[in-house]
């Protein structure tokens, strides 16, 4: 699949916590890690990305602290909390679920209804 | 959890708003940096590659807007924007923001000036230890309050048992020569545990030992902080010195801070009672002030029980003096501030009427305002604005009015406080102590925001919850009939308001004018008063006493401009005065036949130099001695209560001393003139029974109930005696002896009326600002009905109608809310003035002339502030309104 996909309102955030929850990340390392996850087949608009990184700061499921940078250079490092943890996992239940439910609903045949 | 971590986040957004902006910064360049890094690895040239990552990234503003939203700083941005934007608008409009800003002004400054009065006077506790616990015990005699025997304190001090502590302290006045000049210092004569009782140390020595408060012991005083530095100039080394007090040289063992002042009486020294065994027994000389400490845990009215007990046990022990007498006992605080509660209260509640009136005044400008800036707020509200936003930002514009208002108030608190405390009422305790301090301010700036929100909620509301399409729809904005209903409301109730501090100020005036036209009972001008007391040491010797007060008057009376002199135990409105049980002859010895009258000694020349008119009989003459038959003068009210429908002359009392053979033994004196009763506590007093006997026939223990002190009445021709010149005439008879409290018997009836003229001037000024505020109210809101009606005036002149007609549709609608404010005043104001009525003389609180009189000024302030807008009403021209469309 060449042509890359616009994400889903609201999954932002889950990708975020699920990139951090793998190991800490800088801001740009959350961007290359969900594409290199996704094989590139998610298209992320870089400058949403931090005000989402800043509202899941705010509401306690990442915490943020300076370090440095594979390339020597100052960076914040975003890391995921307990609280963080918990929502991470009722977030995927909630998804998977949901995708469950709607791939039913699409994969309905005629003759099933 | 999360919410300490928002808060965190939170509180770094906002406090540390510079570091959170150079992070973000920082932390998105290296986004872009590295980005740029990595395409430049990938083979996009260096400049090339920078500016694709920029690209990829997106507008980097707009990603921090969002990131600070993310973390609610814009909570605080958009508040300080709002602030911001209604300190433009309120710029643009300067005659607006003015007028509110003086309106607000005046109201808040007359709050928090009062405020800062009933602060100092009421609120502040008192300068003792656990002031709650602190009571006070008074006598209860035919249903008066009165000063405790000393036999009666003796016994309550012994017999009850809820009290730490009981004691008590009469006032008492010395003469003393510190500074090279004899004066008259203010003191109390107390008990040793006095200082105990009110938990409060000396700064200095120690206060007396009970074995000092015992009769015979070396003369010791303790003295005030404020005398110590005064009057002593802050001798460090003064403990242990002796001064000359009342002529005999007295050890200061102590020194007490200035905040020291129980009873509120501003002593300067404190001297030992040291009862004598004769004085510990005599249950019949009522002048003891008693105080006591409650004991932890015991309430007052366990206390008032045990005081009816022991009451009860008294009345049988001692009939004749204590027969139908109870006691009572009351909070400390109560007793020496209550009687400045109500009038207090009624200024509080009167500016708190000027701060409505003026809030009043602002919603009506606002919703005014509103209506030109409909089209304003519908644009902000189509472009996205919520209505929360809209309500919001409208508020910070008024708190923005607020807040300049309160400045404003305070500026003018300031002033107005140095100018009450100047001018105030000298016996208001405490009143030098009111200042604009941490809590006027902090209760200025909550009247300022409660108010801008009172004024500024009705019309942002209002214009919050305007429909768009309405005010689009047309361009003259045809606006809701609703709006004007809000804003007749208001001035129907800024009138009623007005009328209720109308009504009060004009009781209070009327009042003042009947007190001023009340007869004092004696000729008032061109008569000097001074008191003069002999020391005890000295003039122990009634005769000397006696003399010497003759040989004084002689020679004042040989003073240049001089007409006549006399002297009097207390001469009218000088404050105090005994009083003595009568018995009138043919009335069984009987507690309940004692008729309480003030009791006069006198000169024989006092009556005429007063020129109190005779009614019947005659004066006292030389004659009238010890030696021939004992009379006395009586007033006509102690006549018409002794002997009602009676001529009193040549009828019998008995009083003031008992015969060889005991209390039994009734002394006569027999009634030889009847003259007009004279208003000795004040011109707004009822005169009280009073009789006058002569000085040469009193008898010598009188002396000491007088404490030898007597007051010299001079009558000059008209022009002044000096100071100087009656000072030394004293001071050569008696030497070291004052006279002090010399004034023109004018000064102190204007005196005694300072208090109910302050009242007076306060509620009049108030009473006159709400007036102009809510004839302002009137003059707005039918100015703006004739601005919005200019088109139907126009439509109407057009069909025919007289200019009267127009005028008098304008008049008629601000005259109809006048009346109906008035008619809600009236039954408010009838309410409100009951609780004046203590503080009026010869007026009801229902005075109809007075209700009548406000009510017509109110409706003629109206009618002129009606008639502005109603003439500009006639002068519409049919054809500019209808053109104007």
């Amino acid at each position: 699949m060449d042509k890359q996909l616009d994400l889903l309102q609201g999954t932002l955030d889950m990708l975020i916590l699920k990139a951090v929850s793998l190991g800490p990340l800088h801001g740009y390392g959350v961007l290359l890690r969900i594409q290199q996850i996704s094989k590139d087949r998610l298209e992320i608009q870089q400058g949403s990305l931090y005000p989402a990184l800043y509202r899941l700061e705010h509401q306690g499921w990442i915490t943020s602290e300076w370090g440095e940078s594979d390339n020597n250079r100052r960076a914040k490092f975003y890391r995921l909390t307990a609280a963080g943890k918990r929502r991470l996992q009722t977030e995927t239940e909630k998804w998977n679920r949901m995708a469950d439910v709607i791939a039913g609903i699409l994969g309905t045949k005629p003759e099933e209804v | 959890m999360t919410f300490w971590s928002r808060l965190r986040s939170w509180m770094n957004a906002t406090l540390r708003r510079p570091r959170m902006e150079s992070e973000m910064d920082a932390e998105l360049r290296f986004h872009i940096e590295t980005r740029a890094e990595d395409l430049v690895r990938s083979g996009v040239a260096q400049k090339e590659a920078m500016r694709r990552a920029r690209l990829e990234f997106g507008a980097v503003e707009r990603v921090k807007e969002e990131g600070r939203e993310a973390r609610g700083v814009n909570f605080l941005d958009e508040l300080r924007r709002d602030f911001h934007y209604g300190a433009r608008v309120l710029r643009k409009s300067p005659g607006f923001a003015l007028v509110a800003v003086i309106t607000l002004a005046l109201g808040i400054g007359a709050t928090t000036a009062i405020f800062s009065v009933v602060n100092a006077v009421l609120l502040r506790p008192l300068a003792i230890e656990d002031p709650n616990r602190v009571v006070f015990l008074e006598e209860y005699w035919q249903g008066s309050p009165g000063s405790i025997s000393v036999g009666n304190f003796i016994d309550i001090k012994k017999q009850s048992s809820s009290y730490a502590e009981v004691s008590c302290s009469h006032n008492a006045s010395f003469n003393l020569e510190t500074r090279g000049i004899p004066e008259r210092v203010d003191g109390e004569i107390a008990t040793f545990n006095y200082f105990r009782t009110f938990g409060v140390q000396p700064i200095d020595g120690r206060v007396f030992t009970a074995d000092e408060d015992t009769p015979g012991h070396t003369p010791v005083v303790v003295i005030s902080e404020r005398f110590w530095r005064t009057a002593l100039h802050g001798d460090t080394a003064v403990i242990g010195k002796p001064i000359r007090i009342n002529g005999l040289p007295t050890t200061v063992v102590g020194v007490m801070p200035k905040t020291f002042d129980p009873l509120l009486e501003n002593s300067n020294l404190w001297i030992p009672a040291a009862f004598t065994p004769a004085q510990l027994a005599d249950h019949d000389d009522h002048y003891l002030n008693a105080m006591a400490r409650l004991k932890p845990g015991t309430a007052i009215t366990q206390a008032q029980s045990e005081l009816n007990v022991i009451a009860e046990r008294l009345q049988k022990q001692f009939p004749l003096d204590d027969g139908d007498r109870s006691f009572r006992v009351r909070p400390l605080v109560t007793v020496l501030l209550g009687d400045q509660r109500l009038s207090l209260r009624m200024m509080l509640a009167a500016v708190g009427f000027l701060l409505l009136i003026a809030c009043a005044n602002i919603a009506n400008l606002q919703l005014a305002r509103s209506r030109t800036r409909q089209k304003e707020i519908a644009i902000r509200a189509a472009l996205g604005a919520s209505p929360n936003r809209i309500v919001r930002q409208l508020l910070a514009e008024n708190v923005v009015l607020g807040l300049a208002g309160g400045a404003g108030g305070v500026l003018l608190a300031y002033w107005a406080v140095s100018w009450i405390v100047a001018h105030g009422p000298v016996e208001m305790p405490r009143l030098e102590e009111s200042r604009i301090d941490a809590s006027t301010l902090v209760f200025a700036c909550f009247v300022a925001l409660v108010s801008s929100f009172l004024f500024g909620l009705a019309p942002a509301l209002r214009s919050a919850s305007t429909r768009l399409n309405e005010v689009f729809k047309s361009a003259s904005g045809i606006v809701s009939g609703s709006r004007d209903r809000v804003r007749s409301l208001l001035v129907v109730g800024e009138v009623a308001l007005a009328l209720v501090l109308m009504a009060g100020a004009g009781l209070l005036i009327r009042s003042a004018l009947m007190v001023s036209h009340v007869d004092p009972g004696f000729d008032t001008t061109n008569v000097i008063v001074g008191r003069v007391g002999l020391p005890e040491a000295a003039y122990h010797d009634p005769t000397v006493a006696q003399h010497t007060f003759e040989r004084i008057m002689t020679a004042a009376a040989a003073l240049p401009g001089v007409e006549s002199t006399a002297v009097v135990s207390r001469a009218p409105l000088a404050g105090g005065g005994s009083t003595n049980g009568l018995l009138a002859e043919g009335k069984e010895l009987d507690l309940a036949n004692l008729v309480n009258s003030q009791l006069q000694i006198v000169s024989t020349s006092y009556l005429s130099t007063a020129r109190v008119p005779l009614r019947v009989g005659r004066d006292f003459t030389p004659q009238d001695t010890r030696e021939r038959t004992l009379v006395a003068i009586v007033n006509e009210t102690l006549a018409r209560t002794m002997w009602p429908g009676a001529d009193p002359i040549g009828k019998r009392f008995a009083c003031c001393e008992s015969g060889p053979k005991g209390r039994m033994d009734p002394v006569w004196h027999e009634v030889v003139g009847e003259v007009a009763d004279v208003r000795t506590q004040g011109l707004d007093r009822v005169a009280q029974p009073a009789f006058y006997i002569p000085m040469a026939q009193m008898p010598a223990a009188s002396w000491d109930w007088i404490g030898r002190t007597m007051d010299l009445v001079i009558r000059t021709r008209g022009g002044a005696v000096p100071v100087r010149d009656l000072q030394s005439t004293v001071a050569s008879i008696a030497p070291e002896v004052p006279i002090y409290k010399l004034s023109s018997m004018q000064q102190k009836i204007s005196s005694t009326l300072e208090r109910s003229h302050f009242d007076t001037f306060l509620l009049a000024i108030f009473a006159g600002t709400a007036l102009l505020l809510s004839s302002v109210g009137i003059y707005g809101v039918l100015s703006y009905m004739v601005a919005q009606r200019t088109r139907d005036i126009g439509i109407r002149v057009a069909l025919g109608a007289s200019q009267s007609q127009i005028v008098w549709g304008i008049l008629g609608f601000g005259l109809r809310l006048t009346a109906i404010g008035v008619a809600i005043g009236l039954a408010a104001a009838l309410a409100a003035t009951r609780l004046l009525s203590s503080l009026l003389y010869g007026v009801r609180p229902s005075d109809a002339i007075t209700f009548a009189a406000v009510s017509l000024i109110l409706l003629a302030v109206a009618l002129i502030a009606s008639y502005l807008p109603a003439r500009r009403a006639m002068r519409v021209d049919a054809i500019v309104a209808l053109r104007y469309e």
